[in-house]
C-alpha cells in the first residue's frame, strides 16, 4: 500500500469512529413524551400540585356518563327519547329491545371504570406522598374526597347494571386476571363502605382545607350550589350519597327496614331542609364551554333533533286546582319548534321537547345538572319513613314536594293506605320531580317491581329491558360471550 | 459497548488490504451511439469487466477508459437502453458502439444499499423500476395513483375521487394490525413525509366524536401529492424484505425509492408542457323514482305536498351535487444541461384540477433544481431541492353524523323533494338528513388545505481509491423534508344543519408542522483479483434518521354570520396539540460477491438498529438478509437468459410514538385543569414488529430482449405484531398496547412484456402485471386475545366499520386477516341471528394490461385493470337501502334490502364484491413534423389527448369499489361511505422541446 493510501485510510477511519462513538453514546436517541403527563410519573413522582390536579380529574370524570345516564335510562324509562343518530338510531334499542345489545347497551360502564381507576391511582399516589408536600389531615381529607367519589362511580354502575351485579375490586394490575364479579347487594355493600370509611377521613381532617379546588357545583358558588368546600362541609355531601344508597338498596337488594333506618340517620347528616325554596339546592355537575371542558349537551335548542321529551310525560300529569298540569311538566317541558318525524317510530313524533337545562328560556351549555339535591333527599326521606312506620311525616314530605313542586293539591292518601298506593304516589313524584335528571322512573319500576308501569307502547313491537347489559369487552375479556351475566354463567 | 466495537471493526474492514497499483494499463477510447435515432448517447457508464476500471461517456457520447493489456471485455450500460458488452482484444485501443433501446427497464440498477446497486439482471429480489415517462404520460392527482397497475406485488386504490389524492397503496399484502400501513419514501436520499394529515373536517361531519376515529375519515391528502411526477426520473418499488432490510424497522411495506431528473452534459435541453382538461363524474349510485302507487316507506299523504302540477316530480340529487365539467391546467417548464463539470436540471410546474363538486379543487406549483459539480477527478457532490406549494379543497364528503357531508345526505332526500334553490335561497328541504341541503351545503362549504414544503439534500462521493484490484468509495449524504400545513374548515351559520346546532357556525384550523432528516456516510469496497475470477462488494456504514411531526388545531363553533376566523366564534372546543418524535440510529453491513462469469450473485447483510420509539431506546435490533442468484445465459437458445433467484430477510416496522407510555389526559371542570387516566395502557417493553420473508422467482428474457417475464413467489410471516387487546372495561381501561401473534401472506407476482411488432415505423409493447396473494392471522396471544374457553379468538380492529349489521372487519386467529363479519339470518331459524363470514378485502388478483403502440409519429397507449374479488362494506349501499331510495326498492330484491336494514339488522346485502374492471389510463399522442415544431423555435413537438379512469366496468352499487371511507389502512381498506364521487378525466397537452 502507498503511503498516501495508507494516510487517507487512516484519517477516514479516524473520523468514521470519532463520529461514531459521539452518536451511539449520546442520549439523542431517548425521546419523553412531551405531550401529555405520564402515570408513571404521577405515581412514582407525586407532588402536591400534580395531586391536586389528579383531584380535579375526579371531579371531571366523575360526571363523564352523566349526560348518558340522564338520556340512555331516560329513555329506557320513557322520559325522553333520543331521535338523532341515522342508520342505528339511538331509539332503537331502548325502544325495541327487550334485551339490549353492546351497540346502546354497552354504555355507562367503562367510564364510570375509569373514574374509579383514577380515584385509586389517586389514593395510591397520596399514600406515596411526602408529609412536607401533603400534611396528614390533608391526606385524610383527600381519601375522604376520592373514595366518596369513587362511591358515587359504583352507585351509578350498580343503578344502571342491577342485578347482574359487577366487579369491585378493581384496583388491580391491567395484566392480572379481572376482578371477580359480586351481587348488587354486595355492590351497594362496598359502596356504602367507601361512604362510611369517607366520612371518618373527612372527620379526622379537622380543621385542614381540601389541598385542591372543588369545582362551582360543589363549592356553593355555581347555579343552586350547596358549599361543600371543606372536608367539614363536605361529610353532608357524602352522607347524601350514603343515604340514597341505602333507600337504593332496601328495595333493590331487599335489605328493607335496617336500610331505611340507617338511610334516616344519614339525612339529619346531610344537607336537607324543609324548606322548598332550597328544593334545588344540592351537589352539581359543572359544565361549560371553556377549553378543554365539556359542555351540557343535554341543553339542545328548541328545533335541535336529537332530544325530546315522551308524550306520556304530559299524558300522565297530575292537573292543578286550577286545570293546569303539574307545574313540573309545566316548568320542564314545552314544544318543539320543528316536529321531528322518522319513519321507523310515527307514534313517537318528536314535539316536545325538555328545557330543564335552559336558563332564561335558552339553551344554555354551562348549565349544571344535578348529582342530588334537596328535593331528592326529602322523597328520600319520604320513603324511608313510611317503610320504618313513621307513615305521617312520610305524607307530610310527599305533601312538600306535591304542593310545592307540582302546585298539586295534598295527597289523599292516609297512613292507612296500602303500600302499593304509597308507592305509587311515591314514584309520581320522583317521577316529575327527578325529570330527565338521572333515569328515576325507570331505576324505580324496577326496584319496586313495577316495570309493567312503564309503557312499551307506543311504538308497536315496544319493549323495555330490565336491565343495562355487561358490555361486551367486559364479558369477552372473562372469555364469555355477549350479554354475558357473569355472576350466573 | 461490545457490540459498537464489533460494528465499527466490521465498518473498517473495507479500508484495509487495499493493494498496490496494478502495472500494465492502457486506455480504450470511442463513442456511444443510439441505435433508432444514430444520436450520441450521454452519460453511458463504461466498465471493464473484471476490474474495478470504470468512465462515464460525455455530452458527445465520447469516453475513455483505463483497461489492462491483453483480451478485455468492455461494457457499456445506461439507463433505458440495453447493455451491450463489446470484447476488445489486446492492441485495440478504441471501441464504438450502438445501444438499443430498454423497453422493458431490464438494464436498470437495483438498489441494493444506502449507496450500492447492481445491475438487474444479477439481483436476487424483485424489484420493480418504473420510469418518469410512464409516470408522466397521463396525469394523475398524485404520484402514487399514475403508479397503479405498473408495480406488481403492489394495490394501489384511490379513496375518494376528490382532487389532490389521498391514495391507499399496499405492498404485498397487510402486514400489521395496527402499525404504520404505509411504505417509506426515499426522494433522492431524503426520507419523504407521507403522512396524511386530516383537515379537521370530522368536526363539522361529526364522523366520530372520538378525535383519532374522526381525523381517519376526513379523507385526507397523502403528502406524496406535492410531487411534480414530470420531475421524476424514476421509480423502484423494493417489495420484499430482503430488499428492503437495508432501511430496517420502517421498511415493512415495503420502500419506493424516487429519484428525480438530473442534468447531463452538453447543450441547454428545454421542455414546455402545457395541458388542458376537464372532468365529470365516473359512476355514482342512481335514485329511485317514487310513484304514488307504490310510495313506501312514504306514504302517498307524504308525497303528497311536492308534487309539481300533479305528478310526482324527479330530481337527481347525485347529478345536481355534481353537475359542472371542471376545468384543469398544467404547465410545466424544465431546463437541463451543463458543463462536463457542472450539470443542472431546472423544473418548474403550476397545475390546476377542478373538482365535480363545486368550489373543490387542487392546485400545486413545483420548482425544482438539481446540482451535480465534479470537484475533482475524485470527488463529486450532488444536490437536489425542491420547494412546492400545494392548496386543496375537497369540500364536505364521507361519514357524517351531523347533516354535513353531501354524499352522504343525498342518501337521505328522496327524489321527489327539490334541493333546487329558488330565488337564491337553498329550502329547507322537509325530508332531508338533520335538516341539512346539500346543494346549500355543497355552494357554502370550505375545506381547505395549503402545504409548502421544502426538500433538500446533499451527496458527497469521494473516490478514495481506484485501481485495476481495488476501488474505495466514500459517499456522504445528508438531507431534509420540511413542510408546514395548515387546514381550514368552515361550515358557515347559514347552513341548515348548522341552525338546528346550539351555536350554529363551525370554523376548524388545524397546523402541522413535519420535519425529518436524514443522514448517512457509507464506505464501498469493491475487490476484483487479478484472475477477474469474483468481483467483491463490501459496503457498510450509518445511518442517522430523526423525525418530528407537529400537529395543532382549534375549533370555533357558533360563528358571526360571515366570518370564520377563530375569534368569531362563541365556543372554542376540541384544542388540540400533539408533537411526535422519532429519532433511529443504524449500522449496516453488506457483502456482495458476483462471480462465474458474473453468473453468480450471493449476497448478506444486515442492519442493526435503535430507535427512540422502542420500548428500550438504546437496544439494537438486528435485520440480516442474504440472497443468491445465477444467470443462465442462452439456456433457451440464442438470444434468451434465464436466472433464478431467491433471498431471505428481515424487516420491521417500528411502534408508533407513544405506544410505550401510558399517558394522562388533561381535562377541564370549573375552570381548574385536572388529569385523568388516558384509557389506553402503554406498553414500556414495546419492541418493532419483525417481517421475515422467504422469496424466490424466475427471470427469463427472450427473443433478444423483445420479451420478458419475471415471476416471483413469496411467503412473509410478521412476529411480534404491536396489537391492542381491549381488556375488561371495568380496569378503566379502554385498550393495552403489547407484542403478539404472527400474520402470515404468501403471493405470486408477475410481471411480463412482449414487444410483438418492433419495425421502423410501427412498434406494439405489450406489458402486463400480476398480483395475487393469499393470508392468514395465523397465532393471536393468549389469554390477551386468545381467551380460555372462548369459540372465537380474535378481536375488533380499530376503524372495523359500523357494526355487524352493517359488516365489519375481524381479525380472528386462523382466518383471512381482511375478512368482513357480520350478522346475517340463520336459514330457516325463523328470524333467528348469527355472525358469519362475508368476504374478505384482499381480492383475488389483480392484473393490468398496457398497451403502447405507435405507428410513424402517432401513439397510442392503453392501461386496463383487472380486479377479481374483494370484498367491500358498501355502506353507501346500506343508506340508499336503509332509506328506501335504492332505484330498485320497490322490487322484491330490493325490498329485502331495506327490510335487511330496518327489520332484521344483518349485513350480507352490504358486503359487495369490489371485481372490477378499469380503463385507468389512455392516450393518443402524434409528434408533430419538425419543420411544424420549428414554427416556433422548437426541436420537436408533440399534442396528445389523454384520460385517467374513463372507464369503470362493475356490478359494484354506488361509486368505485376502491373508494375507502378511512384513509391508508393495514386492514380495514374497504369500507364506502359517502364518499367523493369518482371522476373521469380528460387533458389535451401539447409539449416543445427546445
Amino acid at each position: 500500500m502507498t503511503n498516501r493510501l495508507r494516510t487517507r485510510t487512516v484519517l477516514a477511519a479516524a473520523a468514521v469512529a470519532a463520529l461514531l462513538g459521539g452518536i451511539a453514546c449520546s442520549d439523542f436517541f431517548n425521546v419523553p413524551n412531551t405531550n401529555q403527563p405520564n402515570l408513571e410519573d404521577l405515581i412514582t413522582n407525586p407532588t402536591r400540585a400534580k395531586l391536586s390536579a389528579a383531584a380535579t380529574g375526579i371531579f371531571a370524570s366523575a360526571r363523564g356518563d352523566i349526560q348518558g345516564i340522564v338520556w340512555r335510562l331516560g329513555s329506557l324509562g320513557r322520559e325522553g327519547i333520543n331521535l338523532s343518530g341515522n342508520n342505528q338510531p339511538d331509539y332503537q334499542e331502548p325502544y325495541f329491545l327487550a334485551a339490549l345489545t353492546g351497540n346502546f347497551g354497552g354504555a355507562l360502564w367503562g367510564g364510570r371504570y375509569g373514574a374509579i381507576r383514577n380515584a385509586n391511582i389517586y389514593l395510591t399516589a397520596l399514600g406515596r406522598v411526602s408529609t412536607a408536600e401533603v400534611s396528614d389531615p390533608e391526606k385524610a381529607a383527600s381519601r375522604g374526597m376520592a373514595n366518596t367519589m369513587k362511591a358515587l362511580a359504583f352507585l351509578y354502575v350498580v343503578e344502571a347494571r342491577d342485578s347482574l351485579g359487577a366487579p369491585v375490586d378493581v384496583d388491580i394490575s391491567i395484566t392480572a386476571p379481572p376482578a371477580p364479579f359480586v351481587a348488587k347487594d354486595s355492590v351497594y355493600g362496598y359502596a356504602i363502605g367507601l361512604l362510611d370509611s369517607a366520612r371518618a377521613d373527612l372527620a379526622r381532617a379537622g380543621t385542614a382545607a381540601f389541598p385542591f379546588s372543588v369545582p362551582p357545583g360543589l363549592n356553593g358558588t355555581g347555579l343552586n350550589a350547596a358549599d361543600f368546600s371543606s372536608p367539614a362541609l363536605f361529610i353532608p355531601f357524602n352522607r347524601a350519597l350514603a343515604a340514597k344508597a341505602r333507600v337504593l338498596r332496601a328495595t333493590a337488594a331487599n335489605c328493607g327496614a335496617p336500610c331505611y333506618t340507617a338511610a334516616l340517620a344519614d339525612l339529619t347528616a346531610s344537607f336537607i331542609t324543609n324548606n322548598a325554596a332550597d328544593f334545588k339546592t344540592g351537589a352539581y355537575f359543572d359544565f361549560s364551554n371553556a377549553a378543554n371542558d365539556v359542555p351540557n349537551g343535554l341543553s339542545e335548542p328548541l328545533n335541535g333533533v336529537t332530544f325530546y321529551a315522551h308524550p306520556s310525560d304530559s299524558v300522565d300529569a297530575q292537573l292543578q286546582p286550577g286545570g293546569q298540569p303539574d307545574q313540573r311538566v309545566i316548568d320542564k317541558i314545552v314544544a318543539a319548534k320543528d316536529t321531528q318525524v322518522l319513519g321507523g317510530i310515527s307514534e313517537i313524533p318528536g314535539e316536545q321537547k325538555f328545557t330543564i337545562y335552559f336558563t332564561g328560556g335558552s339553551p344554555d351549555p354551562t348549565r349544571p345538572i344535578p348529582i342530588i339535591r334537596d328535593e331528592e333527599l326529602v322523597l328520600l326521606r319520604a320513603e324511608a319513613e313510611w317503610f320504618t312506620g313513621a307513615k305521617l311525616q312520610a305524607l307530610v314530605d310527599i305533601n312538600l314536594v306535591r304542593q310545592n313542586a307540582g302546585k298539586l293539591a295534598a295527597t289523599t292518601l292516609t297512613i292507612a293506605s296500602p303500600d302499593a298506593a304509597f308507592v305509587a304516589e311515591l314514584l309520581y313524584n320522583r317521577r316529575y320531580s327527578l325529570l330527565w335528571e338521572q333515569g328515576t322512573r325507570w331505576i324505580d319500576a324496577r326496584r319496586f317491581n313495577r316495570m309493567a308501569d312503564i309503557p312499551k307502547q307506543p311504538p308497536t313491537g315496544g319493549n323495555v329491558a330490565k336491565v343495562m347489559p355487561i358490555p361486551d369487552p367486559e364479558c369477552n375479556g372473562r372469555g364469555l360471550t355477549n350479554g354475558c351475566t357473569p355472576l350466573t354463567p | 459497548m461490545v457490540k459498537r466495537t464489533s460494528l465499527l471493526a466490521l465498518l473498517l474492514v473495507p479500508l484495509v488490504g487495499v493493494a498496490t497499483l496494478a502495472a500494465q494499463q492502457r486506455q480504450i477510447t470511442g463513442r456511444v451511439t443510439a441505435a433508432q435515432t444514430s444520436e450520441l448517447v450521454a452519460g453511458v457508464t463504461v466498465t471493464v469487466t473484471g476490474t474495478a476500471f470504470a468512465a462515464v461517456t460525455n455530452a458527445d457520447g465520447r469516453y475513455a477508459v483505463s483497461a489492462p493489456e491483453g483480451q478485455v471485455t468492455v461494457v457499456f450500460r445506461r439507463i433505458g437502453y440495453k447493455r451491450r458488452e463489446v470484447s476488445a482484444p489486446a492492441g485495440q485501443n478504441t471501441a464504438d458502439v450502438t445501444l438499443e433501446q430498454d423497453v422493458f427497464n431490464l438494464e436498470a440498477v437495483v438498489v441494493t444499499g444506502q449507496a450500492t446497486g447492481i445491475e438487474r439482471r444479477n439481483a436476487a429480489m424483485a424489484t420493480t423500476s418504473v420510469s418518469g415517462a410512464e409516470v408522466a404520460r397521463v396525469p394523475s392527482p398524485a404520484l402514487d395513483r399514475a403508479l397503479a397497475g405498473k408495480v406488481p406485488g403492489a394495490i394501489i386504490s384511490q379513496n375518494s375521487g376528490a382532487p389532490g389524492g389521498g391514495t391507499q397503496i399496499q405492498i404485498r399484502g397487510s402486514n400489521t394490525v395496527i402499525g404504520s400501513p404505509d411504505p417509506l419514501f426515499v426522494v433522492d436520499g431524503v426520507l419523504y413525509s407521507n403522512a396524511a394529515l386530516p383537515t379537521g373536517l370530522f368536526a363539522v361531519t361529526v364522523s366520530s366524536r372520538n378525535q383519532g376515529l374522526g381525523e381517519q375519515q376526513d379523507d385526507p391528502v397523502n403528502r406524496l401529492a406535492d410531487l411534480n411526477p414530470s420531475d421524476v426520473e424514476s421509480i423502484e418499488v423494493l417489495r420484499g424484505a430482503a430488499a428492503s432490510s437495508i432501511y430496517g424497522a420502517k421498511a415493512a411495506n415495503g420502500v419506493i425509492i424516487i429519484k428525480t431528473n438530473r442534468g447531463r452534459a452538453g447543450k441547454p435541453h428545454a421542455n414546455i408542457t402545457q395541458r388542458l382538461g376537464f372532468s365529470e363524474l365516473l359512476r355514482g349510485p342512481a335514485t329511485r323514482a317514487f310513484t304514488l302507487a307504490d310510495p313506501f316507506p312514504y306514504t302517498a299523504a307524504r308525497i303528497q305536498p311536492y308534487l309539481v302540477n300533479g305528478q310526482v316530480p324527479f330530481y337527481d340529487h347525485l347529478k345536481e351535487l355534481t353537475d359542472t365539467k371542471p376545468f384543469a391546467y398544467e404547465t410545466n417548464l424544465d431546463v437541463s444541461g451543463g458543463s462536463e463539470n457542472t450539470r443542472y436540471f431546472v423544473g418548474g410546474s403550476s397545475k390546476r384540477d377542478g373538482g365535480i363538486i363545486g368550489n373543490t379543487f387542487d392546485e400545486r406549483q413545483n420548482l425544482r433544481m438539481n446540482l451535480d459539480q465534479t470537484l475533482s477527478d475524485r470527488l463529486n457532490l450532488s444536490v437536489s431541492t425542491a420547494f412546492n406549494r400545494t392548496a386543496t379543497d375537497k369540500g364536505f364528503t364521507n361519514n357524517d353524523n351531523n347533516g354535513a357531508s353531501v354524499t352522504y345526505a343525498i342518501a337521505y332526500v328522496p327524489s321527489f323533494v327539490s334541493l333546487l334553490p329558488q330565488s337564491g335561497l337553498y329550502p329547507q328541504p322537509g325530508i332531508s338528513y338533520l335538516g341539512s341541503n346539500p346543494l346549500q351545503t355543497a355552494a357554502l362549504a370550505k375545506n381547505t388545505e395549503t402545504v409548502y414544503r421544502f426538500t433538500g439534500g446533499a451527496t458527497l462521493n469521494w473516490q478514495a481509491v481506484q485501481t485495476a484490484r481495488h476501488n474505495l468509495r466514500l459517499v456522504g449524504a445528508a438531507g431534509a423534508d420540511l413542510f408546514q400545513q395548515k387546514a381550514v374548515v368552515i361550515s358557515s351559520p347559514e347552513l341548515l344543519f348548522e341552525q338546528t346546532l346550539t351555536n350554529p357556525g363551525t370554523s376548524a384550523r388545524s397546523n402541522a408542522d413535519s420535519r425529518q432528516w436524514n443522514w448517512n456516510l457509507n464506505t464501498i469496497h469493491t475487490y476484483t483479483p487479478a484472475t477477474g475470477t469474483f468481483k467483491a462488494t463490501t459496503s457498510a456504514g450509518v445511518q442517522v434518521e430523526d423525525r418530528e411531526l407537529g400537529r395543532a388545531r382549534v375549533v370555533a363553533h357558533g360563528l358571526l354570520p360571515g366570518q370564520s376566523n377563530i375569534d368569531q366564534g362563541s365556543v372554542l372546543q376540541q384544542q388540540f396539540e400533539l408533537n411526535l418524535k422519532e429519532r433511529t440510529l443504524a449500522f449496516y453491513g453488506q457483502e456482495e460477491f458476483l462471480t462465474l462469469a458474473e453468473r453468480l450473485m450471493l449476497s448478506v447483510g444486515f442492519r442493526a438498529e435503535r430507535s427512540s420509539a422502542n420500548g428500550d431506546p438504546n437496544k439494537y435490533y438486528l435485520f440480516p438478509k442474504a440472497g443468491a442468484s445465477y444467470r443462465f445465459p442462452g439456456l433457451l437458445g440464442e438470444g434468451t437468459e434465464l436466472k433464478i433467484r431467491g433471498a431471505y430477510g428481515e424487516t420491521g416496522n417500528q411502534p408508533i410514538f407513544g405506544q410505550k407510555f401510558t399517558t394522562l389526559a388533561s381535562t377541564v371542570i370549573g375552570g381548574s385543569v385536572g388529569t385523568v387516566i388516558g384509557g389506553v395502557a402503554g406498553a414500556p417493553d414495546i419492541k418493532p414488529e419483525r417481517l421475515k420473508e422467504v422469496e424466490a422467482g424466475v427471470d427469463a428474457q427472450l427473443w433478444h430482449g423483445r420479451a420478458t417475464v419475471e415471476v416471483t413467489g413469496y411467503s412473509r410471516h410478521t412476529y411480534d405484531l404491536l396489537l391492542q387487546a381491549t381488556p375488561v372495561t371495568s380496569s378503566g381501561f379502554g385498550t393495552r398496547i403489547f407484542n403478539g401473534g404472527v400474520l402470515w401472506n404468501e403471493g405470486i407476482e408477475i410481471a411480463g412484456g412482449v414487444t410483438p411488432v418492433q419495425t421502423k415505423s410501427l412498434s406494439w409493447v405489450f406489458r402486463t402485471t400480476f398480483t395475487s396473494l393469499k393470508n392468514r392471522v395465523q397465532e393471536l396471544p393468549s389469554p390477551d386475545i386468545c381467551k380460555p374457553g372462548a369459540t372465537v379468538c380474535g378481536f375488533r380492529p380499530p376503524v372495523a366499520g359500523f357494526g355487524l349489521p352493517y359488516g365489519e372487519f375481524f381479525i380472528q386467529q386462523g382466518r383471512p386477516i381482511t375478512q368482513i363479519i357480520g350478522t346475517d339470518t340463520v336459514p330457516g331459524g325463523g328470524g333467528a341471528l348469527l355472525t358469519r363470514y362475508l368476504g374478505q378485502a384482499n381480492p383475488r388478483f389483480r392484473w393490468s394490461f398496457l398497451n403502447d403502440v405507435s405507428y410513424r409519429r402517432l401513439a397510442f397507449s392503453m392501461l386496463w385493470d383487472w380486479q377479481l374479488g374483494g370484498a367491500e362494506q358498501n355502506q353507501t349501499l346500506s343508506l340508499y337501502d336503509c332509506n328506501g331510495l335504492a332505484p330498485d326498492q320497490v322490487t322484491v330484491a330490493g325490498r329485502a334490502r331495506y327490510d335487511a336494514c330496518n327489520v332484521w339488522g344483518i349485513a350480507p346485502p352490504f358486503v359487495q364484491s369490489t371485481t372490477f374492471l378499469k380503463l385507468r389510463e389512455a392516450s393518443i399522442a402524434l409528434d408533430l413534423p419538425e419543420r411544424w415544431a420549428g414554427w416556433f423555435g422548437a426541436r420537436n413537438a408533440r399534442v396528445s389527448v389523454t384520460g385517467r379512469n374513463l372507464v369503470l366496468i362493475t356490478d359494484y352499487f354506488g361509486y368505485d369499489p376502491e373508494e375507502s371511507n378511512f384513509g391508508q389502512q393495514a386492514i380495514s381498506r374497504n369500507i364506502d361511505l359517502g364518499p367523493y364521487p369518482p371522476m373521469r378525466s380528460f387533458y389535451f397537452s401539447i409539449t416543445a422541446g427546445f
